[in-house]
């Protein structure tokens, strides 16, 4: 009786992969027999994802038959620290990281510990049309690619008329208690934004510069007026004080009317707009006097990386106007290249906005730290 | 029958051959049989359906709705909306397939390298055992967010890192408490004498193994292989770690399924993703109620 | 033949572990020296070792309520896991009808759930739409409260967790305890709460023993129920160190927190040890 029911789960534990892999045949598993693999890794919210999969990267492997490239995706920082543990040790140990080109969160970190290659105009031709100034924070150890912007989303049944500056929408928040929320800074960046803007609001122009460009940690006295301000707006957040994890909730809470105005990136909002996750009652605003932050998203390749000269090739054609149209359509993303390179129509579009007007977030090791303080004195 | 005959019979009968207290209990429960121990249980079937299949349920019903607005219990409008746009998601298959050839593989690994290991401690009385048993699920207490760094260093100097071997590896730690604590248990549960009346018929050892000693442990080697399927199963950023780039199994996507979909696609992959678990239960769940659980934590 | 499993812990997980301890305590050559290239706000000990990382993180007000917050819940998910498992045990014990049946089989059913959708239905049965709200608000209670992102609700998804594992312990001891000895008491006229008092329970110490270490080792360290359903603060230990070391960038002091949990893990386990000696000396001196 005991080895029968032994071998009925063995059957079991056999056959069911076997099952499961003849319905489920294929994937995301290209078996190059001749040719050259690279592989992404990519960090972020689903529309990152449907980006490179349904787009980036279909339309690179045609143009170059004989190049596959293998896709990770991961949600928005969940296992960052994990990929950046595997990148460092691979790296400081001369080994291949199993990874070429990454792009999220974790890029700055790797570009400030030296752990990348740098790609420059000599390798990538397309570099040169980025603007210089985009290059800077990261030590020209990363390579930005699309720019996105937080912009404020409101739900215009219920909001008539929607705060445009940043001290109006405080005073909405006090007005509307329970109707607006932002994620919390360290699970996704339209939250973050809108922290960092209610502070740097308090900030002189000359300390925000210098907090923009590089990491002097006894600047950080400087946040607790914006963070006092932001601890006093718990009593009237969604829920009394729920700060949801990760951009996605926050759009997901407004869709269902929970909240009436948040938060939000432009291209996630506007890809969510476009397949009707977010109803046509929800519109999008600029706020000024200062407006959320944006930026650039950059991509990284590791020093250890393999077929390099097929991942400068890539990079080149991520950074042609050709791939930057299709940020722009695909996933309503700014351009990263400057927008003289790009067709009549972007140009009308984004005459006064680009990747490299958009107010400037924190450096990297800043804006951990800020993250670090937002937690320990806010919810 | 002369005494060797005797322990001759005995060891043609082991295959039903039961402990003592496990007999006498199947010969009569002493049940309560009042009414209000009745009413009682049905309160408590109640409140577990609540509490236990409520949240599941709740959730299964989002995979079907298509408006869903507070405070109604069901939906105003259903569809199958979200079953199309999911199954037009090719990446999901790959990773469940993953998920189910490393799970078999790391416990049977396990059970090959642990259940030795588990015979020893049982049948010999070395020194320093119960330290070494302890330490065996001591070093799983440390949460192992602190260790992948270094980890990836030991991977890489051994070069395992994203290979299969590896995977299995990682995956294979999660499962050796369980695979050393409760066969240890179940092999102790065994008389001596069994073992030394089959040998002294002339028995050799692997012999004796195979038909006196691991009949009887079954059961119990059996819970083990079960639980420690479930934590290679389960294992998520170990895995993810070592895998990169081809070896991706399910945990590590399911967080982006259930937190970055709309509620609706979530509530779909939550019931294919739990399908899986749910058949083995059900191959399993006698054994596991059964009862030899509680001797394989003790330590002896 | 016990080498394999011990050989493959000890290098496996006994390096690393031995690596981290070393980078608590500042040393950042060697096997650190990865994890150190990226880290901010270190504490780097150039001779010797520096305490530095541990008094940050200890003297920190939040890690502080954030360890409280961890230790409440763990209490009491313990405290009700055990009451549930005995409760349920206790029934299937002496229960032989198709009720106990389907008692026991509701009971094992969250041991083959992955923890990620536990939690996410757990999340949106208590949530402010879910099922209980909508019950509350059709029986006229609409100001019900609101247990979604509250630690109330990380104690109901880690009961829900664990509470399996509890059972099938708790069923398994109790299954233990020979027929005769219930009989026993029965016939002598002792009522159901005597015997349970005075022969079920002193049998069951160790089954219930290990019931509450395991748990309480779990939620100790457990991440993913209160990364879904707990509040913005205080969070958990487990998803506290996730914070520091993903967000934050910094992995000392995430290392630092580690070695807080796996003390109080460690604790617990000697509690277990302890018990389990003094039952088997207490066996040994009684034949």
């Amino acid at each position: 009786m005991k080895a029968r029911l032994l071998a009925i789960t063995v059957a079991v534990l056999v056959f069911v992969p076997a099952a499961l892999s003849a319905t489920y045949a294929g994937g995301h598993v290209k078996k190059a027999n001749a040719g050259t693999t690279i592989v992404v890794y990519a960090s972020g919210d689903v529309n990152v994802q449907n980006l490179w999969q349904n787009n980036i990267i279909p339309h690179f492997e045609k143009a170059n038959k004989g190049i596959y490239v293998k896709f990770i995706f991961s949600e928005h920082g969940t296992d960052d620290g994990t990929t950046l543990a595997r990148i460092g040790a691979a790296v400081k140990g001369r080994h291949w990281p199993g990874i070429d080109l990454v792009d999220g969160g974790l890029v700055t970190t790797l570009a400030l510990a030296g752990l990348n290659q740098p790609v420059s105009k000599a390798t990538a031709a397309n570099v040169k049309k980025v603007n210089p100034d985009l290059l800077a924070p990261v030590k020209g150890a990363a390579i930005p690619y699309r720019g996105s912007s937080v912009v404020l989303a409101y739900n215009s049944d219920k909001v008539s008329s929607p705060p445009r500056t940043l001290s109006a929408l405080l005073d909405w928040i006090r007005a509307n208690p329970g109707k607006f929320t932002y994620n919390s800074p360290n699970t996704g960046g339209s939250g973050y934004s809108f922290a960092e803007t209610v502070v740097d609001s308090l900030l002189s122009p000359a300390i925000l510069k210098q907090m923009d460009q590089g990491y002097d940690p006894s600047l950080q006295s400087n946040w607790k007026p914006g963070l006092d301000l932001l601890h006093s707006l718990n009593k009237y957040m969604y829920g009394n004080g729920v700060y949801p994890n990760g951009n996605a909730a926050v759009l997901q809470l407004l869709g269902q009317g929970q909240i009436w105005v948040a938060p939000v990136w432009s291209d996630q909002s506007l890809t969510a707009l476009k397949t009707g996750q977010l109803g046509p009652n929800i519109k999008l605003t600029q706020i000024s006097n200062p407006s959320f932050t944006g930026g650039a998203a950059y991509l990284a390749v590791p020093k250890t990386a393999r077929h390099k000269k097929v991942l400068y090739k890539f990079v080149n054609y991520i950074l042609s106007p050709a791939a930057q149209q299709m940020i722009v359509d695909v996933m309503a993303g700014f351009p990263a290249i400057d927008i003289k390179y790009m067709g009549d129509s972007i140009k009308q579009k984004f005459q006064d906005v680009s990747a490299n007007t958009l107010r400037p977030t924190y450096q990297t090791k800043m804006g951990n730290d800020f993250k670090a303080a937002w937690q320990q004195s806010v919810p | 029958m002369s005494a060797v005959e005797h322990q001759g019979v005995a060891l043609g009968d082991l295959e039903q051959a039961e402990l003592p207290v496990a007999r006498a209990n199947r010969r009569r429960r002493p049940t309560v049989r009042s009414i209000g121990f009745h009413a009682l249980g049905i309160v408590l079937v109640a409140a577990l359906l609540l509490f236990m299949i409520g949240p599941l349920l709740w959730l299964m019903l989002r995979a079907f709705s298509g408006l869903w607005q507070f405070p109604q219990f069901l939906p105003s409008h259903w569809t199958l909306q979200w079953w199309r746009s999911v199954f037009d998601d090719k990446s999901l298959g790959n990773s469940m397939k993953l998920s189910f050839e490393f799970a078999p593989i790391v416990t049977f690994a396990s059970a090959a390298i642990c259940l030795p290991a588990a015979y020893a401690f049982s049948r010999l009385n070395f020194p320093g055992r119960r330290v070494l048993l302890v330490s065996l699920f001591a070093t799983n207490a440390f949460p192992k967010i602190g260790l992948y760094i270094s980890m990836a260093g030991v991977f890489y100097s051994l070069n395992l890192m994203g290979t299969f071997l590896g995977v299995v590896v990682v995956q294979l730690i999660g499962t050796i408490v369980f695979m050393t604590w409760i066969p240890t248990a179940a092999f102790s549960s065994i008389p001596r004498s069994l073992e030394e009346a089959a040998r002294d018929v002339g028995a050799g050892p692997l012999r004796v193994f195979f038909r006196v000693t691991f009949p009887l442990a079954a059961p119990g080697i059996f819970v083990a292989m079960i639980l420690s399927f479930l934590a290679a199963f389960d294992e998520a950023q170990g895995t993810f770690l070592v895998g990169i780039p081809n070896y991706i199994t399910m945990p590590t996507e399911m967080y982006t399924l259930v937190l970055n979909y709309p509620e609706q696609a979530a509530a779909v992959f939550s019931i294919l993703l739990a399908i899986p678990s749910v058949v083995l239960m059900s191959f399993a769940r006698k054994h596991v109620m059964g009862g030899k659980l509680a001797e394989g934590f003790q330590i002896r | 033949m016990v080498l394999p499993p011990v050989a493959v812990v000890a290098v496996f997980i006994g390096l690393p572990v031995g690596a981290a301890i070393a980078y608590t305590l500042g040393k950042t050559g060697g096997p650190n020296s990865t994890v150190a290239l990226f880290a901010q706000r270190q504490h780097v000990a150039h001779h010797g070792v520096t305490l530095g990382a541990y008094r940050e993180v200890l003297g920190n007000a939040h890690v502080r309520t954030d360890l409280w917050a961890t230790v409440w819940v763990t209490l009491v998910t313990v405290v009700c896991v055990v009451l549930l498992s005995w409760a349920i045990g206790l029934y299937l014990r002496l229960s032989d009808t198709w009720i106990a049946r389907v008692v026991s089989a509701l009971s094992v059913v969250p041991l083959f759930i992955p923890v990620v959708i536990a939690s996410y239905a757990i999340l949106t049965f208590y949530a402010a739409t879910g099922f209980m709200k909508t019950l509350a608000y059709h029986v006229g209670w609409h100001s019900f409260p609101t247990l979604g992102y509250t630690l109330t609700a990380v104690v109901i998804g880690e009961v829900w967790v664990n509470v399996p594992f509890g059972v099938l312990m708790m069923s398994s001891g109790l299954n233990s305890v020979p027929n005769a000895l219930i009989e026993a008491a029965r016939d002598s006229g002792a009522s159901l709460p005597r015997t349970v008092r005075s022969v079920l329970l002193p049998m069951n110490v160790i089954p219930t023993v290990i019931v509450a270490t395991f748990t309480g080792i779990y939620v100790l360290g457990s991440f993913t129920v209160p990364y879904l359903t707990g509040p913005s603060a205080p969070n958990l230990m487990g998803v506290s160190m996730q914070q520091f070391f993903g967000s934050f960038n910094q992995p000392q002091q995430a290392e630092v927190m580690a070695m807080i949990v796996f003390v109080l893990a460690a604790g617990i386990g000697t509690i277990y040890v302890w018990a389990n000696v003094r039952a088997s000396k207490r066996a040994s001196s009684t034949t």
